[in-house]
């Protein structure tokens, strides 16, 4: 099957440069590196070891580069998509446990969790968008995903281009289209550089809360496949 | 005197929209949003009959709040119809900027084989 990573980085050349190496050695799949308008030589890293590099123009955030990866993925016929993050936190080693799960089950998802990596304060924050979604999944922003051919068009269509976070709201547009989502444990890493993007300070936390409170609200209703 | 007020603000609103027109600066369907209230502000300023008669039509007894009341609503309405269309662009904007990083890099790649 053909199979394309796809690493979203903003300003990461020095975890990109520990990462990839690492990564090509692991895995046998064809890898693109979406650059979201860095401004630190993330593109020259990726570009220097051999590996294709997505240049946005305008910095969309994560969801934007990872959407981007995702529709070049559509554009190329891949079978499936891995989306992994760039600043180390997803072991390359891992890949094939989210393959595995793919392969031995029916999902056109799998998502890769480390329910242990969470705190207390995000614990009651997934716990709320649970109540209000009825989304049965463990964690909801881990960026660890597998997508098939099916998820790959959901996601490539022009309403998931107005999403902001690749969480909660492509979660429900993946179950509303009657997809099947799975989760597998796996190990993942400290992130190398400190701070999670999403949980970054509090305005933009009180930002993420308010706008995915009022995503998951406007769904209430929307069908809901487990 | 407030009659003369409200013809003067829109001979003055159709005018400037005219002017925005000509010079390229707003277009299509805005233009005639705008050009419609500058109509609607004269109208009302020569005939303010109008507002009495409707409110009376209404069952309203102090027409000046029908006035207010549809002025601020439309107003509403029309920030909330701004907002999609920013939306809309917005929407545009992504996905023509992931667009672009796909077609460069196919190109490059054209390019050196």
């Amino acid at each position: 099957m053909k199979t394309l990573i796809v690493i979203p980085a903003f300003n990461e050349a020095e975890n990109l440069t520990k990462l990839l190496p690492l990564l090509i050695d692991a895995v046998s799949y064809d890898i693109v590196v979406v650059n979201d308008a860095s401004f630190d030589g993330t593109a020259e890293v990726v570009t220097g070891l051999g590996l294709q590099c997505l240049t946005l123009p305008l910095q969309l955030g994560a969801w934007g580069a990872t959407q981007t990866g995702i529709r070049y993925a559509q554009r190329m016929n891949y079978d499936l998509v891995i989306t992994m993050d760039a600043d180390g936190q997803h072991l390359p080693r891992e890949v094939e446990k989210l393959m595995d799960l793919y392969v031995n089950s029916q999902a056109d998802v799998v998502i890769g969790t480390f329910p242990s990596r969470l705190s207390r304060l995000k614990k009651l924050a997934w716990n709320f968008f649970k109540l209000l979604t009825h989304i049965k999944i463990e964690d909801l922003t881990s960026g660890f995903r597998l997508y098939d051919k099916r998820a790959i068009k959901v996601l490539s269509s022009r309403q998931a281009s107005m999403l902001d976070y690749q969480d909660v709201g492509v979660l429900l547009l993946l179950l509303g289209a009657g997809l099947t989502i799975k989760e597998v444990p796996v190990k993942m890493h400290d992130r190398s550089d400190g701070k999670s993007r999403v949980f970054s300070s509090w305005l933009v936390v009180l930002k993420y809360m308010v706008q995915t409170t009022t995503l998951c609200i406007a769904n209430i209703g929307k069908r809901t496949a487990k | 005197m407030t009659n003369i007020t409200i013809l003067i603000i829109g001979a003055l609103l159709s005018i400037s929209i005219l002017y925005l027109v000509r010079r390229g600066k707003m277009h299509g369907p805005y233009a005639t949003w705008w050009l419609l209230v500058a109509v609607c502000a004269i109208v009302l300023s020569i005939f303010p009959q109008i507002i009495d008669w409707a409110a009376a039509q209404v069952g309203i007894t102090y027409p000046p709040t029908l006035l207010l009341v549809l002025s601020v609503s439309l107003i509403l309405v029309r920030m909330l119809t701004m907002d999609m269309a920013l939306t809309q662009k917005e929407r545009k904007i992504r996905r023509l900027t992931q667009k672009m990083a796909i077609l460069e890099e196919s190109q490059k790649n054209r390019l050196e084989p």
